[in-house]
Order: structure tokens, then C-alpha cells, then sequence
């Protein structure tokens, strides 16, 4: 396409990625009352960020009234000097807490004040790394499209045996092959950080395995053969169709079923249905985080359709070279 | 008698005449059985091991026997008479009812050696339900090498290339029945805990043979 030929269209897609990485790392995260009492009790960390908006001050108490997210009314003990440079009584905070376990009162550490559409809501469990639901969670969702797309070439080739939806199938696949791999990988980190290690052979660690594997067999198919092109484009496209018949059943089913760390297995999590992926096909979360997270689906996508644009001009290249030899 | 009746008996005959494809595939089955029993000697093997040994040795015993569908009938350069004489779509048939019936007879014979070697730990506990997946799981793997093995016959360097390329394929089905086979030697009334499985199973199958049917006729013409 020629779009993708444009320098404005590059430079708007590479700003708009930049700003997005920026939202996605700097936009404060704030939790709830309960998840500070909750997560001190636990002992998994003494401090939490918590999103509230300030009710009132008293200055003999110094004690703030707070509105959390959950429509919550809690208590935190401040200074004037906070209340007076940084809140102000209707303003929306997003304050550090540490709750104090002896006396269950919670003590300001440190505020700030956002804007309240800005802000990402805090994860039980997940916390600051609940951020990389925009970059894991997209990447696989356009690794499924660009092989939906691969596929979609492979049977128009079928179709109208003309060479360059082979060349687009191949391209298509590769990006999909890439995007499977990134989210391989922000999803190990993430896997690191959660539950201790990079690799747990959780269902859908598994079935991304599997998929790593099918389209490298894909491509392996394609190198080993020694076909003429004809011959070896339409053995890579009946390939394709049926590598993508399994597509749905590892990156839908399986993975549903199953038991898993992943949100939305079959065990389901702790206190009602995973904010995503789920059985029910409902979307539980955040409005903010789950349209910065379409926001990262979009841009990826056109991520997907640039590299495949590129190395599918690459492989017409190619052809036209060895054409001419 | 229509034609994929033909192929059918074809193979058949070669089959009673060579005992090739049967007797690799007991083979490979009792080979696996003995170096799994030699390494494991009064050992307690729990369902899930079970389960996947047999789902290993079922996955590669159709590896060496099924393959040989297409990629034999390359080699004895039969296939343009076979070409000639039957449609894309009876000789597809006529493979697909051969495999399946080949798959169907290892996974009894790998049940019966299951049954005979691993007497002590190997209890099954919901028959029909055991015997469900494991069909259905043949079914499947049948489908999946003959259309992937008619594509390799159609390359020219075909040895290694099709545990490479069907390996992947399968696994979502290999999964879902080694997961249901460990339900059904573990409880009696499996039924709750295999539907899924068997759902995936029945409609991965689904989905393969329809695939396979449509998409032959493309590899086999040249």
C-alpha cells in the first residue's frame, strides 16, 4: 500500500508508539482501601498507591476523608503541610500509603494529584506490572490477525494462483511469527516478575510454544523444499490453512479449559471472573486501561501491516532478481 | 464398488502382502514399552505419566506407519497411475479410511501392551470414556498424516520432514486426549471432567477432515 510508503505516516507511527510507551509506563497506578489493608496484611508490600478523591480535612485530627474507586470512604492520616501545598478538598488523588497494621490506620507517604482520567487501576497481584497489559495482551491479539491474514492470503493464492498473495501469505506469517515471538517474550518478563520464573509450562506458555513451532515448521517446510516455485507455493499455502485450523483451538480453547496461572483459565481467579479473557466473553476492567489497551492493538496493528508491506516489497525484490539471473 | 473402495483394498492388499506399516508400528510400540519399562522398574507410574507415554509411542508409531501413505506410493512411482485411474477425492477417501483404520489398530494394540506390561498401575476406570478419546484421538492423528504426508510426497526430500511439520499440528489434539485419558484412569464417571477434551477432540477432527478433503485435491493435481 502507499500509505505505508510515506515518511508523515512512519513518523506519525513511531511518535504515537513513543507516546504510548510513555503512557503506558508513566500514567499513575491507584488501588483501593481494601487492597492497601489487604495487601499490608498479607505482607506482600507495606506501601500501596491509592486512588481516591478527597472529601474533607480536619486540622485538628489530621486526618483526610477519602472516596476510593470503589465508592469506599477511607481514612488517612496527613500533614497540613501536605493538604496545603499538594490536595484539595474535590481534587483526585493518587497518594502512597502505608497502612499500619497495629493500629489500622493508614499513613500518608506521599501524593499526588492527576487527572482522573489518566490513571490505571491497581491489579491484585500484578500491581505496577499490570502495565504490560499493553504490550503483551495487543502483540498476541495482532499475532492472530496476522496469521488470520496469512491464511486468508494462503487460500487467495489457492484461488487466483497469483504470486505475490504467496508472497503476502509469507509476509503475513512472518510478522505474526515476529509479533507471537514479542509477546513470547514481554510475556516471560512478565512471568518473571508475577510468578517467580520466565518459563512455567502454564497452558498458554505452552500452546504460544506450539504455535513458535508451527510456523516455524512452516517456514522450515518452505526452505527445505526443492520444488519449483509453483509447486512450492502451493505446498506453503496448504500448509498454512492447516497450521491455522489449530490456531483457534491453542490460542482460544485450550487455554480456557485448562488450569492456569493465566487470568481466565479453567479454575477462573479468586474474586469473580478475569478482568479479560474470560468464559463469559465479557471485558471487566478499568475504562481508561482498557482503551489505552485498544489504543496499543491499534497501533501495533499498523506496526504489523508496515513490516509486512516492507518484506513483502523485499520478497518482490527477490523474485525480480532472481528472475533476471 | 466406487473408487475410493478401490484404493481402499489396494492398500489393504499391500499391507497383508508387505506387513510393513503394521508391523514398524508394533515395533516402535514394543520398543517404547520396554525402554519405558526398563528405566522405570518397580516404580509407581502415576495416571498422568501413563498417559502421555501412550499418547507418545501412539503419536511416532503413526509417524513410521502412516507416513508411508503417500510418500510409498512416490517412491514405487505408482502415483501417476493412481492419478489416473481415481478422482483427488476417492483417493483421499480411500487413504483416510486405510489410516484411520491402521491408527485405529495400533491405538488397540498399544492398549492391549498397556494393559498386559503396566498391569499394576494401568487401571482404567471409565471405559467408554477412555475408548472415546482414544478414537477420537486416532481419527485425528489419521487425518492430519495423510493430508500432511500427501504434501510431503509431493516434495522431494521427504524422510525427517514429516514428525517436523505434523509434530506441531497434532499437539492441541495430543493434548486434549492425553488430558482426557489421565481423567478416565484416574475417576469412574469421567464424563465432567472430559467434556471439554472430547469437544475439542470432536471438533478439531471435524475441522481437519474438512480441511483435508477440501485442500487435497489442490496437492494431488500436479
Amino acid at each position: 500500500m502507499k500509505l505505508f510508503r510515506s515518511n508523515i505516516f512512519l513518523w506519525c507511527l513511531g511518535i504515537a508508539l513513543a507516546i504510548q510507551v510513555y503512557i503506558a509506563f508513566e500514567t499513575p497506578i491507584g488501588g483501593s482501601f481494601s487492597d492497601a489493608k489487604m495487601l499490608a496484611m498479607n505482607g506482600v508490600q507495606d506501601v500501596t498507591p491509592i486512588k481516591a478523591t478527597l472529601l474533607s480535612y480536619d486540622p485538628v485530627t489530621k486526618l483526610g476523608r477519602f472516596r476510593d474507586l470503589y465508592d469506599d470512604t477511607g481514612h488517612v492520616v496527613m500533614s497540613d503541610k501536605a493538604y496545603a501545598t499538594k490536595a484539595a478538598v474535590g481534587d483526585v488523588l493518587v497518594m502512597s500509603v502505608a497502612y499500619d497494621k497495629q493500629t489500622a490506620t493508614n499513613n500518608l507517604v506521599d501524593l499526588i494529584r492527576v487527572n482522573p482520567m489518566m490513571t490505571f487501576p491497581m491489579i491484585q497481584g500484578l500491581g505496577e506490572l499490570g502495565r504490560n497489559m499493553l504490550f503483551h495482551v495487543p502483540m498476541s491479539m495482532v499475532a492472530f490477525i496476522a496469521f488470520l491474514m496469512g491464511t486468508i492470503y494462503s487460500i487467495l493464492y489457492l484461488i487466483k494462483k497469483d504470486f505475490d498473495y504467496d508472497r503476502r501469505a509469507r509476509a503475513s506469517s512472518a510478522a505474526g511469527l515476529l509479533f507471537t515471538a514479542l509477546a513470547t517474550i514481554t510475556g516471560s518478563i512478565w512471568a518473571r516478575f508475577s510468578w517467580g520464573t520466565f518459563w512455567n509450562w502454564d497452558p498458554r506458555e505452552t500452546s504460544i510454544f506450539i504455535l513458535l513451532l508451527i510456523y516455524g515448521a512452516y517456514f522450515m517446510l518452505r526452505s527445505l523444499l526443492e520444488e519449483s516455485e509453483d509447486k512450492k507455493a502451493r505446498i506453503a499455502a496448504v500448509y498454512n490453512i492447516i497450521a491455522f485450523v489449530t490456531v483457534p483451538f491453542l490460542m482460544f480453547i485450550l487455554p480456557r479449559i485448562t488450569q492456569s496461572l493465566h487470568p481466565g483459565g479453567g479454575g477462573g481467579m479468586a474474586g469473580g471472573e478475569a478482568p479479560i479473557i474470560n468464559l463469559s466473553g465479557k471485558v471487566h476492567t478499568d475504562r481508561t486501561l482498557l482503551n489505552m489497551h485498544w489504543v496499543s492493538v491499534f497501533l501495533f496493528l499498523f506496526v504489523f501491516l508496515w513490516l509486512k508491506d516492507v518484506y513483502t516489497r523485499i520478497l518482490r525484490l527477490q523474485d525480480k532478481q532472481t528472475e533476471e539471473n | 464398488m466406487s473408487s475410493w473402495q478401490g484404493v481402499l483394498r489396494k492398500d489393504l492388499a499391500i499391507e497383508f502382502r508387505t506387513r510393513y506399516g503394521l508391523s514398524a508400528v508394533i515395533m516402535f510400540l514394543l520398543i517404547t514399552v520396554a525402554v519405558i519399562l526398563y528405566s522405570t522398574p518397580g516404580e509407581q507410574l502415576q495416571p498422568s505419566i501413563l498417559s502421555a507415554l501412550m499418547w507418545i509411542a501412539l503419536f511416532f508409531g503413526a509417524m513410521t506407519g502412516l507416513s508411508r501413505s503417500f510418500i510409498a506410493e512416490e517412491e514405487r512411482g505408482t502415483s501417476l497411475l493412481l492419478r489416473l485411474y481415481a478422482s483427488g477425492e476417492s483417493v483421499f477417501l480411500g487413504k483416510l479410511v486405510y489410516n484411520v483404520g491402521l491408527m485405529l489398530t495400533l491405538a488397540a494394540s498399544a492398549l492391549l501392551f498397556f494393559e498386559f506390561f503396566f498391569a499394576r498401575d494401568f487401571h482404567i476406570r471409565d471405559w467408554p470414556m477412555f475408548l472415546l478419546q482414544l478414537s477420537l484421538g486416532a481419527i485425528g492423528v489419521a487425518a492430519v498424516s495423510t493430508i500432511l504426508s500427501a504434501l510431503i510426497g509431493r516434495a522431494s526430500q521427504k524422510g525427517a520432514l514429516l514428525p517436523i511439520v505434523a509434530l506441531p499440528v497434532l499437539m492441541p489434539l495430543v493434548i486434549a486426549a492425553t488430558d482426557a485419558m489421565r481423567i478416565t484412569l484416574e475417576v469412574s464417571n469421567a464424563w465432567d471432567g472430559v467434556r471439554g477434551d472430547i469437544l475439542i477432540l470432536v471438533s478439531f477432527d471435524m475441522a481437519m477432515v474438512l480441511v483435508s478433503y477440501v485442500l487435497f485435491d489442490v496437492i494431488w493435481r500436479d
